[in-house]
Parts: C-alpha cells; sequence; structure tokens
C-alpha cells in the first residue's frame, strides 16, 4: 500500500472563551493513495476537524500538535514552492519510505502550532520520527516548527463541503467560479480555463452546460449545486478529494447520484477519496476502507467488509445496530392498533 | 371513523407571475392511533402538507377534517383552542424553540395557554412531562441551547403532548439526530402511541425509519400521491416509478456484505 | 469572558462610560451641592472664571452662578435625552414590530406613516411641534422622539420580518399562543439587539436636539438648559466666551461620552453573541 499521507498523533484543540475543547486526540492513521476512506462518526466525534485538518482549512483559533506527512507524486511536488534548502532536511527519511513510494518522491510537511514559515531548523528534519518505518509512535510536538511543503488546497486537495449553497459564491456565475479554480492552480487563460470549465460541467452531468456557464448559484437545484461544487473541487487535477457530508443536505435520490459520481470521479481520474460521513450504510456503499471516529478518538479502522460484517469494538456495534435500514426488524408491533 | 380526513387539498405558490402548484389534489386520512408516515423527494411537498394540516399556511382548495369537524372553518380563538389536539414536532429542535427559552418556559406555556393547570399546580406538571419522556426535573431551569440535542428533541415532544393531542405531526422529526438518540427516540415515541393512543403524521425522506415505524405510508412525488398503502408492502415492492427510485436509492449496508467479500 | 471584563478592556469605552458616570454624578448632584434656584443671582454680573473661588465658572449676564447652571443643566440634558430615546425606541420597536408580525394591511398603512415622518426633517418637526403646543420639558421630549422613532421602527421591522418565519414562531402557533402574546413575547425581545443597538446615536442626537431647541428658544422655560446658556452667552460672545465656550464643552463631552459607552456596550455584546 502506498501512502498519499501520514496523520500522526494528530491533536486538534479549539479555544472558544477562554476554555479548550479537544476535538481530536492523537490521531494515527494512513491514507492511501487511490483509495476511497471513509470517516464515520456522530457529531462531536472530530470527523470534520480531520477532514479540515488535512485540507489545511482548520481556523486560526485552532492549536494542532503532531503531523501529517505527504508523499506527493513528483510531478505534483515540483510545482511546490519548497525552498531547496529544506530538501536535505528531509532526506534521512528518504531511504525508509522510498523504496515503498515507487515512482513518487517524499515531501514532508508538518502542521505544527503555530505556521511559522521562517524558522527553518534542520533538527527538526531529521527529528522527523519516521526512521522507524513511520509507524513508531512519538510525542507530539508542541514546539512552532516548520513545514517543508504543505499541499495547497484547491490544486492538491480539492474540498466538497456540505452545504452547496454556502460554498458558492451567490453573485458570481458557475462557469466563473470553475474557470477561476482552473486559471489560479493551472495557469491557464480565461479562454482555456471556461474550455475547462464547460468539460468539467459535461464530467459532472449537469444538464446544458453551455447555459450553466452563465447561470448563478440559485438558479440551480441543491443536487446540482453540489455537482457544481464538485466539479470545482476537481477543476486543478487534485490528488486528493474530501467530500465532508457532501449528501448529507440532500433527498435521498439525489444523494446516491451524488455518490455515483464522486465514485465515478475518483475512478476515472485516480484520485484519493476522503468520505465524511455520519452513516455508515453510505460509507459502506462507497468505501473501500472504514475510519469510525467517536470523541475525538479514532474507535477503528478496517476494511469496509471487516467493520461491517466482524467490528472489533462495542461501539461500531452499536452504531451498525442503531442503523434502520430497509430490512431492519419493525418496531411496530401491528396487533396494537386495534386493540 | 378517521381522526384527520384530507381531501383534494392544493396549494399553489405564485413564481415568476405563474402558479405552481405545490400541493396538486391530495387525499388520504389518519385514524386514532396509527402512524401515517409522508415520504417524497425534496420539492415533493412533504412539508407544506404538515404546515397546511396544522393551518400554519392556508390552502387553495380542499378540505381537513379533523376528529369530526370542518378545521378549516375554525379560525381565532376557536382554532387556537382546537389546537391543543394537534400538535408538531419540528426537526431541528434548536431552532423550534425561542433562543431565550428555559426548558420550564416552554412547557409551561401550553399549559397555561390551555389553562390545563393552575399556576401552582404548573411547575409540578412541568416535572411530570420532563420524566414522561425519560429526562430528569431538574432539567427545567437549563436553558434550551445548554442541553443536548436530543434531550432538547425529547423536550419537544414534551411539549407537545403537554396538552393531550390525538395527532402529533413529526417533520422530519429523528432526521437530525445521531443514530444512537435516534433510536430512543423513536423507542420514546412508539412508547407514547402505545399509552396514549396518539396518531402520528411522521414525515421523513428515510425509508428505512418508516418501514420500521409506521402503519400505512403515503408517497409523494411533485406534489401529488404517487402511491399509498401499508408501509412494509408499498416500501418492499413499491408500484410507482418515485416509490421504485426512492427504494433503490436507499444506502444497504448488507447488500455490501453479500457482494464484496474482499 | 465575562461581557463586564471585555467592556473595560476597550479604552473607548472606557472613557466613554467614566464621561457618562461624571455627567450622571453632576445632574445627581445638583440640587445637593448648589441647592436652591440655579437661576438666582449669586453675584455680581460677569464675573469671569476663576476669579472667585465660591463662583469657580464665574457668572453670567444676570450674575448667576455659572458652575450651578452646568450642573442643573446636565440634569435636563441628560434627562430629556434618556428619555426621548426611550421613546423614540419603544414606539419605534412596538410600531415596527406590529407592521413586520402582521404583514398585510396593517404593515401598509404602518410604513406608509413611518415614511411620512421619515421624509419630514426632524428637527424641523420638533421645532413646528413645540412651537405649536408650547415649550415644557415633556413637550421637548415628545417633539425629539417625533422626529427619531422611525429609524428604530425600520430596524424592527426588518428583523421581525426574517424571525416571524423561524420555526419558534411557528411552534408558538401550534400551541395556540394569542398572536400578540406571539409578537411581543416571542418576536419582540428576538427583534430587540439590532435596535438596541442604536440607542447611543439616538441618546447622543436627542441631547444635541434639545439643546438646539432651548438655543432657539423653544427649551423649557423654567429650567436651566445647556443650549440656553449658550444662547445667552451669544450677546456677550466678545467680552465674555466662556459664557458659551463652558456649556459647549460640556455639550460636546456628554454626547461624545454617550456614543462611546453606547458603542462599548454594542460592541461587547456583539461580540458575545457571535459566539454563542
Amino acid at each position: 500500500m502506498t501512502a498519499l499521507a501520514t496523520v500522526r498523533d494528530l491533536t486538534v484543540t479549539y479555544r472558544r472563551d477562554g476554555s479548550e475543547v479537544a476535538a481530536l486526540k492523537s490521531i494515527s492513521l494512513d491514507i492511501a493513495a487511490g483509495e476511497r476512506l471513509a470517516i464515520i462518526g456522530e457529531s462531536g466525534s472530530g470527523k470534520s476537524t480531520l477532514a479540515l485538518a488535512i485540507a489545511g482549512l482548520l481556523p486560526a483559533s485552532a492549536s494542532i500538535g503532531g503531523r501529517i506527512d505527504w508523499f506527493l507524486p513528483s510531478s505534483q511536488s515540483a510545482g511546490a514552492k519548497a525552498p531547496p534548502s529544506v530538501l536535505p532536511d528531509i532526506s534521512p527519511s528518504r531511504g525508509e519510505i522510498g523504496s515503498s513510494t515507487v515512482g513518487s518522491s517524499p515531501t514532508a510537511s508538518v502542521v505544527g502550532e503555530s505556521r511559522d514559515k521562517g524558522t527553518i531548523s534542520p533538527l527538526e528534519g531529521e527529528m522527523s520520527g519516521r526512521t522507524e518505518g513511520g509507524l513508531v509512535e512519538r510525542e507530539v510536538r508542541k514546539s512552532p516548527f516548520k513545514q517543508s511543503y504543505i499541499p495547497l488546497p484547491g490544486r492538491d486537495i480539492g474540498f466538497v463541503f456540505q452545504d452547496p449553497s454556502a460554498s458558492l459564491d451567490p453573485v458570481m456565475t458557475i462557469g466563473k467560479q470553475i474557470a477561476e479554480v482552473a486559471r489560479t492552480h493551472l495557469g491557464l487563460t480565461w479562454l482555456q480555463a471556461y474550455a475547462k470549465a464547460r468539460h468539467l460541467l459535461e464530467r459532472v452531468r449537469l444538464p446544458d452546460p453551455d447555459s450553466a456557464l452563465q447561470a448563478f448559484p440559485h438558479q440551480l437545484s441543491g443536487g446540482q449545486k453540489q455537482r457544481v461544487a464538485i466539479a470545482a473541487a476537481i477543476a486543478a487535477g487534485p490528488k486528493l478529494l474530501i467530500a465532508d457530508e457532501a449528501t448529507s443536505a440532500l433527498d435521498t435520490i439525489v444523494q446516491a447520484e451524488i455518490v455515483a459520481l464522486i465514485r465515478r470521479l475518483v475512478a476515472e481520474d485516480g484520485m484519493t477519496l476522503l468520505f465524511i460521513s455520519h452513516d455508515i450504510a453510505l460509507a459502506a456503499e462507497l468505501a473501500e476502507r472504514i475510519a469510525v471516529f467517536r470523541h475525538g478518538r479514532l474507535v477503528e479502522l478496517g476494511t469496509t467488509a471487516q467493520i461491517i460484517n466482524a467490528p472489533s469494538q462495542a461501539y461500531t456495534r452499536a452504531l451498525l445496530d442503531a442503523h434502520i435500514g430497509l430490512d431492519a426488524k419493525p418496531l411496530l408491533n401491528r396487533a396494537e392498533l386495534q386493540t | 371513523m378517521s381522526l384527520l380526513t384530507v381531501s383534494n387539498l392544493t396549494k399553489r405558490y405564485r413564481r415568476d407571475k405563474k402558479a405552481i402548484a405545490a400541493i396538486d389534489d391530495v387525499s388520504f386520512h389518519i385514524d386514532p392511533g396509527e402512524t401515517l408516515a409522508l415520504a417524497g423527494p425534496s420539492g415533493s411537498g412533504k412539508s407544506t402538507i404538515a404546515r397546511l394540516v396544522l393551518r400554519l399556511i392556508e390552502p387553495d382548495a380542499g378540505r381537513i377534517d379533523f376528529e369530526g369537524n370542518d378545521f378549516l372553518a375554525l379560525s381565532g380563538a376557536a382554532l387556537r383552542a382546537r389546537r391543543a389536539r394537534l400538535q408538531m414536532v419540528f426537526q431541528d429542535p434548536l431552532a423550534a424553540f425561542n433562543p431565550r427559552a428555559t426548558v420550564a418556559r416552554v412547557l409551561d406555556d401550553p399549559l397555561r395557554i390551555h389553562g390545563i393547570a393552575s399556576r401552582s399546580e404548573r411547575p409540578r406538571r412541568v416535572a411530570e412531562l420532563l420524566e414522561r419522556v425519560g429526562l430528569t426535573a431538574d432539567l427545567a431551569t437549563r436553558a434550551i441551547h445548554e442541553i443536548s440535542g436530543g434531550q432538547r428533541q425529547r423536550v419537544a415532544i414534551a411539549r407537545a403532548i403537554a396538552t393531550k393531542p390525538s395527532l402529533i405531526v413529526l417533520d422530519e422529526a429523528v432526521s437530525a439526530l445521531d443514530v444512537s438518540v435516534r433510536g430512543q427516540i423513536l423507542d420514546l415515541l412508539l412508547d407514547l402511541q402505545r399509552q396514549e393512543r396518539i396518531a402520528y403524521l411522521f414525515i421523513s425522506h428515510d425509508l428505512g425509519v418508516i418501514r420500521a415505524i409506521a402503519h400505512r405510508v403515503v408517497l409523494l412525488d411533485a406534489g401529488q400521491v404517487a402511491e399509498s398503502g401499508d408501509a412494509r408492502t408499498v416500501i418492499d415492492a413499491p408500484q410507482s416509478a418515485i416509490g421504485k427510485a426512492l427504494v433503490a436509492a436507499v444506502p444497504r449496508l448488507n447488500r455490501i456484505i453479500r457482494q464484496d467479500p474482499t | 469572558m465575562s461581557p463586564l471584563r471585555r467592556f473595560l478592556r476597550a479604552p473607548e469605552a472606557v472613557a466613554g462610560a467614566i464621561l457618562l458616570a461624571a455627567l450622571i454624578a453632576m445632574a445627581l448632584s445638583a440640587s445637593l451641592l448648589f441647592p436652591g434656584d440655579p437661576q438666582a443671582i449669586a453675584g455680581p454680573a460677569l464675573l469671569p472664571p476663576f476669579q472667585d473661588w465660591s463662583l469657580p465658572l464665574g457668572t453670567d449676564r444676570l450674575g448667576r452662578n455659572v458652575l450651578a447652571e452646568l450642573f442643573h443643566g446636565a440634569r435636563t440634558s441628560l434627562a430629556v435625552g434618556l428619555a426621548a430615546a426611550a421613546a423614540a425606541l419603544v414606539v419605534g420597536a412596538v410600531i415596527g414590530t406590529l407592521a413586520g408580525f402582521a404583514g398585510g394591511l396593517v404593515d401598509e398603512v404602518l410604513m406608509r406613516i413611518t415614511d411620512a415622518f421619515q421624509t419630514v426633517p426632524s428637527f424641523l418637526l420638533a421645532l413646528a411641534f413645540v412651537s405649536v403646543v408650547g415649550p415644557s420639558l415633556g413637550v421637548v421630549v415628545i417633539a425629539i422622539a417625533l422626529g427619531t422613532w422611525t429609524g428604530p421602527s425600520r430596524v424592527a421591522r426588518a428583523e421581525v420580518l426574517s424571525i416571524r418565519e423561524r420555526d419558534y414562531v411557528a411552534g408558538a402557533r401550534v400551541i395556540g399562543m394569542h398572536p400578540m402574546a406571539i409578537a411581543f413575547r416571542e418576536v419582540l425581545p428576538n427583534a430587540l439587539p439590532p435596535v438596541l443597538a442604536m440607542s447611543s446615536v439616538i441618546v447622543a442626537a436627542a441631547i444635541l436636539t434639545e439643546a438646539a431647541l432651548s438655543f432657539l428658544g423653544l427649551g423649557d422655560p423654567n429650567r436651566v438648559t445647556w443650549g440656553g446658556m449658550i444662547s445667552e452667552g451669544r450677546t456677550v460672545l466678545r467680552t465674555a466666551p466662556f459664557l458659551s465656550i463652558v456649556p459647549g464643552i460640556a455639550l460636546v463631552l456628554t454626547v461624545l461620552g454617550v456614543y462611546l459607552a453606547g458603542e462599548g456596550i454594542v460592541e461587547t455584546t456583539a461580540v458575545r453573541r457571535g459566539l454563542s
């Protein structure tokens, strides 16, 4: 399994009104390149915080410990604006990782408590903690330190939010919103970017893409808006697509269509998918692996079949038992109505 | 005799000077102590029907009979008095309460408005209601925004049963809850139905839940009734196009095990 | 962090609060420090300030104690400013709530009345009203409120229009609450914060309007007002400029204090609402 990213001891704390709330507590997991990984959990489980942390979109009020290392293909990292002086710093780990990442050069990025880009300490790179194959638990680093390469949201990571009405600009045409992503990250001219946007609208199966380019978000239905949001998310050809409850606000039929669309796009572009959901059945339909979260901790991680058929944790079993599917035992006793 | 009979209900909305039928000639009935589910894709008119039945909006045509009376003929004080028998629980329990309210005030209001208990008696009745829905009486002094989502929905149910209604409209009442909490709330609703013989108009997009708790189901499509009948019969073998599409779209947990045994 | 502590962290809010506290202290202590009629003659006419320490700010054209007048004037300014602003806020909030909540014809009629009041310059309206009814403290308060209630009314209506579509208003209807109870118990309290946010500007404007009316001789003749003092000083502006300058400075500091303290309160409560 080739890792796209490894999360180690990730701890996220929100500060609110003087008190601290831990949203994620020492999370370690690997995201394999090309896999469909579902993160499931109930409210307050930290699943959305994990999505935001991986995408580098956490608010400034969050304090972050631990690290996220990225192994993006060299073609991708070539465009990264990593200072050359930093590369030797991560060389000690190259040997170990290189054997498992064929055709990709590892670039490590570290998420620190403060995102201070100025201080470069060679020691930090050497103490990366991955010398034992990246599986060794290490102390959560609280000191401000530097990152050599952080994947750029929008270019390396596509993000689809729950509410497409909130994530699309209401006063900008659909075409411009998508073209802007392509122009910013791919260096296209507006004309090329619009052609790309039109092609993307076709790929997300929006009816009549030509007129949709000129449409505003409020002219589309919820499902269509989510298709546009997905088109914008994949416009720059990201390696990782994160869908955070992307179908929760939609009705069941549209949800099934959007899930099918995400599955197709991920397969066609060879993207890695991180699918955040509260719905274990939906996650099971789409994902190859499922990570179960609760109260900011990773309860269980396994293949979909393992999690669904043979969960090792009581909480996972409880979640499965609480699911009410079409084959669930009726809760209603029919005889009562007559009494 | 049916508890609620809805006949040829029609509601139109004006949009760009064109009248669009949100609800088009919809008829159904609910018997005492029965759960009737309304299901359909978004825009099919489920919530509009809930609001019409509760007289929160007025229909353009049709008839609603509730407890043997023409419900649409009521107005003013007579309508407000009759509302005691027809209650509602909303999807988002946080939005359904005044943001400044405490639990006690939320439960005190219906008791006061309908003269169910005297001022001195009301705190005891509030405590009883809280216990009835599985909460402790000391929760009464808390503000609505301080308690958890599951507790809030229990308070909403306590408020709905305070006036001893014969019908409660549940508009996606369990959709926003975590699955572990959802099961408990469904159990509570079924328990109340069993003991008080309350009928439910259960509006939901979740066919799994509908199949598990509803007696009958009405499937809506674009404001019209597409199919109706026994909940399990309809959902297990839908006849209408929308019924088939809705059932096909439900994520299945077990199918994965059989199809993808890796 | 408590709103009080957040308030105390903003220096401009603290400065405003100190100015306002000083003004209130002046108004409250006026009859203790300067018992009797402030308009009685206390010494020789046109005594400049800092000459006689029993009359620290000197005397005016008729030999009245300027400091005593200033203290008693603070009373009038504060009373009129607060009363007029309170009247404008209450009337505006109630009319705005009724218009927004009732909708239809009621809304149409109430908003056209609001338009009518808004198209007349508020100072001219106050001027005309006092001229016709005659100058007294109550009339001045009503005159000022007449020109200022339209702002709070429009803000309240806009807020109510959004609140009345919320689920909890539907919930109140479902439990059979009377429409008036819904409007004033459920809707109005939640519509108030943006209306109250206007209060500092309204109080400050009311104090200035009162001063302007008094300056034009339309204040209550039985009371000392800063506007009246400035007006009286005008006739001897060349020989005794302090008679206009002293109440003028008091007026500026008062308006500044009210505004800064009011903004400070709005700011701290806004932060709290944003976080919750």
